[in-house]
């Protein structure tokens, strides 16, 4: 016989957002199931590198003690201007993030994620794998009370259904919350591989000491052939993490398949070496949501929420989005427990959730970089023209050639005459600014 | 009706390497699954208890993390999850296996006495197809082995007719119970777990047996003592050389076909006497 599964909340998804969701409403003694498609939770999840400690720290405060599956802290960051056959570098090491636990770590997420999954069960909440969400069950009022799954008898009730379905937000769209699919304008694509090489040489083509220091390496300009987009070289313990990311809309537009622009950028001789001699040991690519503030669904209606990258909470431009997926999945989270005290389900209830999340870091920083998208949509030359502009002026200012400097620096002036109208390089640079300070 | 499932957790050889050296298995890193057998073993037991009521015990030896098959097989339907984990059982080939799995399926029956024994056919990283019929043997009961089907199956005249695959074709066998059935994947396709199953077996912790508690195993038949199994050499087989290849574009088919003919005669397969 079928039986009824009632629960006191439901969490569709089991990333950075559905987990702290669910690990948050199980602490505090909700009976809650956490509901992943995936073989395991993690087996979906995929992102460049680098994770955040602070969001680990809100939602686990001895986070340290129970042993995450981190890779390297990172103790040197910072960007690479490449051009066809050159590179600025522009990178930070310090001492100063020597400390643990570091701020930052490197992470493989289908380590990290296992090991977040296991901190939920352990506070109680029901993680079942392996098992999709067709579609979120409303009452005829349109309330959301439950979900209907892939299984047999499959259908689950909770007063509250929290939303972290990921990038490609079917449910939520389904729902009404959000009206289009995601434009290939607001989404990006990254292709990554996992290079697995021997510790000692990481360690020595990146000029860290030890398994305690990593870096991780932002790549504009050549890396993503002048396009819009980022490419990044991350360290692993025992591997380096390598990938590109560009809009969806430039691949289709440029009719570039994604693993040829990856196979260019590791080719390229400034990156070749770095990779010398590793095995390629995964290949993988997710679709990241770069639609932005504005763009972003209703984040509740009555007895739902949304979180992660199903509500679109990305910071590209500072390559975050666990952090912010993690803060609002506990945010949600806390929302759903004050629902259960109250007894209210309702929307206007649940927009707490909403008021919490523009209070904090998650809904401001989005909202001031709100413009970064239309900004490099409507400056696709941006990358490229100012990275190789870079590699030649400090190709030009390195070398001597027996003239004065003065004549030096009017080359330089001309360099970027040609390429770019003082008028445009003036409003190239006020654009910038604009979407920067939002 | 009391059914008693054996599995076991393999890699899963699809992407499965060789260590040149050593000719093992490199087991690092490589994913786990349920022998693919074994599962259509647990289905076959999963039925016949929703025909008939009852329960289906799963057992396993091997690592902790072989505890993951059992969870597995609770959301395949199975009732009891038993793991027979101890450093002492390491390294045993199917002679050591079948002594304990033998014993352990005695402690079982003792308190619960056992209808039906299920196996696969085989396990996939070994490919011995040993394990079952050596306890079959050990605890003397009728065995089935490569059965593709349960024609019939009373639990009250202990009766049962299964269809067993046989190189000529399919032998159709009466058997008393107790019995105990290597199954083919033929015997039962696995259906997909209900959510009730699922959020059991989310919380699903299987009984940890070692080698003394609760049942005590003797020492001296378990593991590499209890295994007379010498590997002299694992080797992999060289890649096999293509083939010839005769244009009869360049050479007419005359010669094409003589020159074959020759190639196959040289091989000492076959002699031809060519009119064409």
């Amino acid at each position: 016989m079928a039986t009824k599964h009632t629960f006191d909340a439901i969490v569709v998804g089991g990333g950075p957002a559905g987990t702290a969701a669910a690990l948050t409403m199980a602490r505090s003694g909700l009976k809650t199931i956490l509901i992943e498609r995936g073989n395991f939770v993690g087996a979906k999840n995929f992102f460049g590198g680098v994770m955040y400690t602070h969001a680990i720290a809100d939602l686990l405060p001895d986070f340290w003690e129970r042993t995450p599956p981190f890779e390297r802290p990172l103790t040197e960051q910072g960007y690479w201007m490449l051009a066809p056959d050159s590179v600025v570098r522009m990178t930070h090491k310090s001492e100063h993030y020597k400390h643990e636990p570091a701020d930052a770590y490197t992470v493989l997420r289908a380590q990290f994620d296992p090991w977040l999954a296991e901190q939920a069960s352990k506070a109680g909440a029901l993680v079942v794998t392996r098992t999709a969400v067709l579609r979120v069950l409303q009452d005829s009022k349109g309330k959301v009370i439950g979900v209907r799954t892939d299984r047999p008898d499959g259908d689950v009730y909770a007063p509250i259904v929290i939303i972290a379905e990921g990038v490609n937000n079917l449910l939520t769209q389904r729902l009404g919350l959000i009206k289009n699919d995601l434009p290939p304008r607001f989404v990006a694509l990254a292709v990554k591989e996992y290079i697995s090489l021997p510790a000692k040489d990481i360690q020595a083509r990146f000029g860290l000491t030890g398994a305690n220091e990593g870096a991780a390496i932002d790549i504009f300009g050549d890396a993503t052939m002048g396009l819009p987009g980022t490419a990044f070289l991350y360290t692993d313990k025992a591997g380096i993490s390598i990938g590109v990311g560009m809009l969806l809309d430039e691949f289709i537009q440029h009719k570039l398949r994604p693993y040829e622009v990856l196979a260019r950028f590791k080719n390229h001789p400034v990156i070749q070496p770095y990779l010398e001699g590793g095995k390629p040991f995964e290949y993988g690519a997710h679709l990241i949501p770069e639609t932005g503030y504005d763009r972003m669904p209703k984040l509740a209606a009555d007895g739902v929420m949304v979180a992660g990258d199903a509500a679109g909470m990305v910071d590209a431009l500072h390559r975050e989005g666990t952090n912010l997926a993690m803060t609002a999945g506990r945010m949600a989270g806390l929302t759903a427990i004050k629902a259960h005290q109250a007894g209210d389900f309702s929307a206007t209830f649940l927009n707490q959730y909403r008021q919490d999340l523009e209070n904090s870091f998650v809904l401001k920083d989005m909202k001031q970089y709100r413009r970064m998208t239309d900004f490099l949509d409507t400056t696709p030359h941006f990358m490229g023209t100012y990275a190789n502009f870079l590699n030649d002026v400090a190709l030009r200012y390195f070398t001597a050639h027996g003239i004065p400097k003065r004549d030096m620096e009017r080359q330089i002036v001309g360099m970027l005459q040609e390429r770019r109208s003082f008028f445009g390089v003036a409003q190239d640079m006020v654009k910038l600014l604009r979407a920067m300070r939002g | 009706m009391h059914s008693v499932v054996a599995i076991k957790q393999v890699p899963d050889t699809t992407n499965v390497r060789i260590n040149p050296e050593t000719g093992t298995l490199i087991r690092d890193g490589v994913p786990t699954i349920i022998n693919p057998y074994d599962i259509h073993a647990v289905e076959m037991a999963v039925r016949l208890k929703e025909q008939f009521g009852g329960t289906v015990t799963v057992i396993t030896m091997g690592p902790p993390k072989a505890a993951e098959a059992l969870i597995e097989c609770v959301e395949q339907g199975a009732d009891r999850g038993i793991l027979i984990s101890d450093r002492r059982f390491g390294a045993a080939d199917t002679l050591a296996t079948s002594y304990v799995l033998a014993h352990a399926i005695e402690a079982i029956r003792a308190e619960h006495p056992v209808d039906l024994l299920l196996f696969g056919k085989q396990a996939i990283d070994g490919d011995t197809g040993q394990v079952g019929p050596g306890v079959a043997t050990r605890l003397n009961v009728p065995l089935v082995s490569y059965a593709i089907a349960v024609e019939s199956f009373d639990p009250v005249k202990r009766r049962a007719v299964i269809h067993r695959k046989i190189e000529q074709g399919v032998e159709v066998v009466e058997v008393s119970l107790p019995l105990l059935m290597t199954v083919e994947k033929e015997i039962a396709p696995v259906k997909r777990a209900p959510l009730s199953n699922m959020i059991k077996a989310a919380t699903y912790k299987p009984e940890m047996w070692s080698a003394d508690t609760p049942v005590q195993f003797d020492i001296t038949q378990v593991g590499i003592k209890g295994s007379p199994t010498i590997v002299g050499k694992a080797f992999t087989p060289p890649p096999r050389e293509a083939g010839a290849i005769l244009s009869v574009a360049e050479k007419g088919l005359r010669d094409a076909v003589a020159q074959a003919l020759t190639m196959i005669g040289q091989a000492h397969v076959v002699t031809v006497d060519l009119h064409v």
